[in-house]
């Protein structure tokens, strides 16, 4: 296989992470108020893990750049919100309710940061592609 | 043998005259072009066929991942537009080595014999 753009399966990886990481956020922002998640109990903030490891072993063997990707999805353990509203059903015995630990403004400042990673590697894209015409266009004129 | 060989049958006792320059003799410059043998030709069309069949195998996929997209399966939209633009840049350098393949032939067209 000719390989044109090198180093574009990276900013591949990259750019497929920081899509999930968008998408979390976004489930977070979503799930605010959220006092039911599957298990029942209020919703956990979500964080990604990101991480960078080889693909496999013949990639390593190629030479390649290992891939940057998703590791994992975890729970962010801070404590839950509580807040005094005895008219809620899951409210407890002294009326305290318990919502999701996710602040808005976090959120948005992560997806700030993550809207930016995304453009960085776009621009990568970019460039990578403008040096392979402009390589192409050598010795012309 | 003379490269001018056979030219003293036109003018008998002219050449006779001409000293001949120091140097070498231009028979003597060893050829420095490997003959051309069809083994040296096929190895370069399957090259050239080698190549252009993996431009088409870039299209082939950048086509089948825009569909796969289009139909609403998990294909994330920046690897189709990464496969489109690798696709696109590979054409490219293949109409280049064209246009100077078609350049080299033109120039050996035009060569005065």
């Amino acid at each position: 296989m000719i390989q044109i753009l090198t180093g574009i399966r990276n900013t591949s990886g990259a750019l497929e992470a920081e899509r999930t990481r968008l998408d979390v956020i976004a489930q977070n922002i979503a799930n605010t108020h959220t006092t039911h998640d599957v298990d029942g109990k209020p919703y956990q903030r979500r964080v990604v893990i990101f991480a960078n490891e080889l693909e496999n072993a013949m990639n390593a063997a190629n030479g390649e750049l290992p891939a940057m990707h998703v590791a994992k999805i975890e729970r962010d353990t801070r404590p839950a919100l509580k807040i005094h509203d005895p008219g809620n059903p899951d409210a407890d015995a002294k009326g305290m309710v318990s919502l999701p630990n996710i602040n808005i403004h976090e959120e948005m400042a992560d997806m700030i940061s993550a809207s930016r990673t995304f453009e960085a590697n776009l621009a990568v894209v970019k460039n990578a592609r403008q040096m392979a015409m402009q390589t192409l266009a050598m010795g012309k004129h | 043998m003379s490269p001018l060989s056979g030219i003293n049958a036109y003018s008998p006792g002219m050449l006779s005259r001409v000293t001949p320059l120091p140097g070498k003799d231009i028979a003597e410059i060893p050829s420095q072009l490997p003959a051309a043998g069809p083994a040296g030709s096929a190895d370069f069309s399957s090259m050239l066929g080698k190549f252009v069949s993996d431009v088409n195998g870039q299209q082939l996929n950048a086509a089948q991942q825009v569909s796969a997209l289009q139909s609403g399966q998990n294909v994330p939209l920046h690897q189709a537009v990464i496969a489109m633009e690798e696709a696109s840049v590979s054409f490219q350098l293949m109409v280049e080595v064209r246009n100077k393949l078609m350049e080299s032939y033109q120039e050996i067209m035009r060569m005065q014999i």
